[in-house]
């Protein structure tokens, strides 16, 4: 037994190694390489040419405001919307709910996309709109400003910050708070003198992976960034080897190493924070019931907030799309502009063989992805669970390194990687490449069903007379269900949606979804981009809910 | 069947410490019988436990259950715990939450693989000895601790095995639901041709449940016996000391005379039951509060009389627990609740010989 799993630990390190280490190495020695995307000649010219750019300096400069308005924003939302579900009596609390959970189902590229349908300056229905009824000769937005990335990115981050934030504050210790009261403390007081600072591990966590997050993002800065020349290091990146004669992958490497040496430096500060985290924060065991604050007079209008949130971040992006989908031009919502509406832009899109064959990739891409992804996670989860040796602990920590790769540096990695074997521009080369990148998303909720599990339940079985597969077929696999299915889910949803490796990795005939879109964003053709969005989103949310309901089929028995 | 233990080595490693588990265990387990390992925590009696059923690997040593040795470093056999054919109850019952009752108790016959209908008529039947006919369709989710336990039990009889085991099952019960089981248990085991093995720390339960006590501590076997030998009879201290309140004080064999040996303490000298140590060993003198007698009358001279000054008395019911101070040594003493001593009081007190046991370190 002993045996097996010291062989398996070896086996999933090295499977590991190859998947997230490799492009970290190939990046590293490609920056170091005269060749424009061949090895070997060492030079640092790349860096010195990168590093002693000015034009360089401005795009770091306008990541660095991008990267942290963005993620300030996200988690002062993430932490008012918290506070708001878990302490007050606000009602329509299902609506937290549907905020942290169904943005996933939107991609980022489209949500971006839709808010430069809505405020973009040359025709944007919203500034139409306003145009009309005030009379204004000017747009009165502008989105393809650092502004409008920030808000955009920060809406986009608003569900990550939640989703770390929340469980922490309901999870809370109340009589923390309670003392407070008796000490004569007010709400405000308390909530700045003692519940926020005993959450600070969790807002802190929270903010750090917004960050990473944001420096990873590459929808946003190309969406509403690129159109008014608006870099940031991911964009800068890009145009670096997608413009000019030949691509130079070694500089785009050179500029790629400052995002990633951060990224992972974050990603392991982050790790130290959500671990102290668990100590600070103290879940009671007790049933305990938050005392829910009154809310009296701002009980309606902080309704009104959280509605126009939910809207904004789930219906707006929709409605856009559809609407945009179904006239032949921008023109401001009016009885003109419905009764125009025609089918056109569906079946150029239905008859797009390009279109077509994306959405085809996509879907392989993210059925085959998730369920490969997924079934690796497993076995990574059981040996980082299970088995307490040192090797277990490596493994651990290669696992969680890929949390911090942004798409598009480890997709040079990865392109440099691939270029030597015959899987490049092959849609193989895409799905190793989303699941070394995402693989801790599938690994997250699999190590937490994992720990669910108490050795006995395993150990019973074994004594019962039931061999390692039948113990795991009847007992362990039963008991993962619901790990497996939201790591399926989570996966299979990033895969879909899938952009900034896409772009670098994906060749004519290994198109996907994200890719087209981008690709009908550039050229302008809202039409097309949004009746493939909308097919896009109606796939995501129907492999949600198919998800779902296999996961429920297959539940154990609770009642 | 019977289960021999030879030489049995377990050492682990933690921060540049070794901790023996195990330390040259050697014990034969009598077949039918219900076998107590008893000890503190971390005595290793659980590892010992694991390493019969087979979760856990000894470093050194053999296992033999019945004539088939399951484990041996020295002949490199290593009988899978799957094919050992045991059945075991754990400290957490281990009853999966995925499963109903009666898929929990079916599930050592599913994978012998046995006929359908078979499995359902031995299904009632051990249900029905444990006391839960009917409860087969209930999910394991929706049962109390008491019913959880019973399920454990019932799983682990349902194979008919030879060797049960048992690690602490009883301990996550409340009191009063622990007396109770534990009696039932006691009715179960023996009314089965089984030998059991039962792990615990709770003396209570050791000398209630038990025919024979192996008492452990730091990884090894320090006295085996039946529980009255146990209690009335230690050798050693630290047996004499953990099943039992006890009252010790150092003492010197002096001479033998007849069936007692005399000892000479710092309270004088002691008659007591025989034990066969040379003169001059230093041994210790044990008395267990109940068998300290308080003299009433005055005058009628027994042997090992002590006087001293009644220090604490508190009432729990059937007696008081009290304390009376010689000299400075304080006894642990059970004192009739009816009596008129009150504390401060000069109280005169007398241990039988019998009662007098001189036990080793």
């Amino acid at each position: 037994m002993r045996k097996r799993q010291s062989r398996l630990t070896y086996l999933l390190i090295v499977i590991l190694a190859l998947l997230t280490l490799s492009p970290v190495v190939m990046l590293v020695v490609g920056s170091f390489s005269k060749g424009l995307n061949a090895f070997g000649n060492f030079t640092i010219s790349k860096y010195v040419s990168v590093y002693s750019d000015p034009a360089f300096y401005a795009v770091l400069g306008n990541t660095l405001v991008f990267v942290g308005f963005s993620a300030l924003f996200s988690t002062i939302l993430a932490l008012f919307l918290a506070y708001l579900n878990n302490r007050t009596n606000i009602p329509g609390k299902f609506m937290f709910k549907v905020i942290s959970v169904v943005p996933m189902m939107i991609p980022h590229v489209l949500f971006a996309v839709s808010w430069a349908l809505l405020l973009n300056p040359s025709n944007g229905i919203l500034n139409l709109l306003l145009m009309n009824i005030f009379k204004l000769e000017n747009a009165p937005f502008n989105i393809y400003t650092i502004r409008g990335m920030i808000m955009v990115e920060g809406l986009l981050d608003l569900p990550i910050a939640y989703l770390i934030i929340a469980p922490a504050m309901a999870s809370f210790d109340i009589s923390l708070e309670e003392s407070s009261r008796v000490f004569g403390a007010g709400n405000m007081k308390t909530l700045f003198r003692v519940t926020l600072p005993v959450l600070r591990p969790a807002i802190l966590a929270a903010f750090i992976l917004c960050v990473v997050r944001c420096l990873a993002s590459f929808a946003v800065p190309s969406v509403l960034g690129m159109p008014g020349r608006t870099y940031v290091l991911a964009t800068y990146i890009y145009r670096t080897v997608t413009t000019g004669f030949i691509a130079d992958y070694g500089k785009a490497a050179a500029v790629g190493m400052s995002i990633l040496v951060l990224s992972i430096s974050l990603i392991y500060v982050y790790r130290y924070m959500t671990r102290s985290s668990e100590k600070y924060v103290t879940v009671s065991s007790r049933g305990f019931k938050p005392v829910v604050i009154e809310l009296k007079k701002a009980k309606v209008p902080l309704f009104i907030i959280l509605l126009i949130f939910s809207f904004i971040l789930i219906m707006l992006p929709i409605l856009v799309l559809l609407y945009t989908s179904f006239v032949p031009y921008s023109m401001v919502p009016s009885a003109k502009a419905f009764a125009s509406m025609n089918l056109s832009h569906w079946k150029n899109v239905l008859n797009d063989p390009i279109s077509l064959l994306s959405l085809k990739n996509s879907l392989f891409l993210c059925i085959v992805g998730a369920s490969l992804g997924t079934l690796l996670s497993i076995f990574i989860s059981y040996v980082i669970v299970k088995v307490k040796t040192r090797a277990s602990g490596v493994l651990e920590s290669l696992s969680f390194l890929s949390f911090s790769f942004p798409g598009i540096v480890i997709g040079i990695g990865f392109m440099w990687f691939f270029v030597r074997t015959p899987l490049y521009s092959t849609i193989w080369a895409l799905l190793i490449g989303y699941i070394a990148t995402y693989l801790p998303y599938g690994i997250r909720p699999m190590t937490s069903a994992f720990i669910q599990i108490h050795s006995h339940l395993e150990e019973s079985s074994t004594v019962c007379g039931a061999s390692f597969l039948t113990t795991i077929r009847r007992i362990v696999a039963p008991l993962l269900v619901p790990g497996i299915v939201s790591g399926w889910i989570l996966m299979a949803t990033m895969f879909f949606r899938e952009l900034s490796l896409s772009v670098v990795l994906s060749r004519p005939g290994t198109e996907t979804m994200a890719v087209q879109i981008l690709k009908f964003s550039n050229d302008g053709l809202w039409g097309r981009l949004s009746a493939l969005g909308i097919i896009m989103i109606g796939i995501s949310i129907l492999l949600v809910v198919t998800a779902n309901l296999v996961g429920n089929h297959f539940k154990p028995v609770t009642d | 069947m019977e289960i021999q233990i030879r030489g049995l080595k377990k050492y682990y490693y933690s921060e540049g410490k070794t901790i023996k588990a195990l330390d040259d265990v050697n014990l034969t387990i009598p077949a039918n019988k219900i076998f107590t390992l008893l000890g503190p925590s971390g005595c290793g009696k659980t590892t010992l436990l694991r390493s019969i059923v087979g979760l856990e690997t000894p470093d050194e040593g053999e296992i033999t259950i019945g004539d088939t040795i399951v484990w041996s470093s020295e002949k490199n056999i290593y009988v899978p715990t799957e094919k050992r054919g045991l059945g075991m109850v754990f400290q957490t019952y281990a009853i999966w939450p995925h499963m109903n009752v009666f898929n929990n108790v079916a599930y050592p016959l599913q994978n012998q693989g046995m006929p359908k209908a078979e499995i359902e008529e031995r299904v009632r039947e051990t249900l029905r000895f444990v006391q839960l006919e009917g409860f087969e369709k209930r999910p394991a989710t929706r049962l109390s601790g008491g019913q959880q336990q019973r399920v454990a039990l019932a799983r682990a009889l349902v194979a008919k095995p030879k060797v049960i085991l048992f690690d602490e099952p009883l301990s996550n019960l409340d009191a009063k639901l622990r007396e109770e089981t534990r009696k039932e248990l006691r009715s179960f085991l023996t009314e089965l041709e089984i030998t059991a093995v039962y792990v615990t720390h709770d003396r209570v339960e050791a000398l209630s449940l038990s025919d024979s006590i192996g008492v452990m501590r730091s990884g090894k076997i320090v006295e085996i016996g039946a529980p009255k030998k146990i209690y009335f009879n230690a050798e050693h201290q630290f047996v004499a000391d953990f099943i039992g309140r006890s009252n010790l004080l150092p003492a010197v064999v002096q001479k033998q005379v007849g069936a007692y040996t005399i000892v000479e303490t710092s309270l004088g000298k002691f008659e007591c039951k025989e034990r066969d140590y040379p003169l001059g060993s230093s041994l210790t003198l044990c008395i267990r509060p109940e068998f300290i007698d308080i003299e009433t009358q005055e005058g009628a001279k027994q042997k090992n009389t002590l006087t001293g000054v009644m220090e604490t008395m508190v009432f729990v019911g059937d007696v008081y627990e009290s304390e009376i101070r010689v000299g400075d040594v304080l006894f642990m003493a059970k004192v009739d609740p009816e009596t008129t001593i009150e504390v401060g009081d000069s109280v005169t007190f007398s241990v039988k010989p019998e009662h007098c046991l001189l036990v080793s370190e």
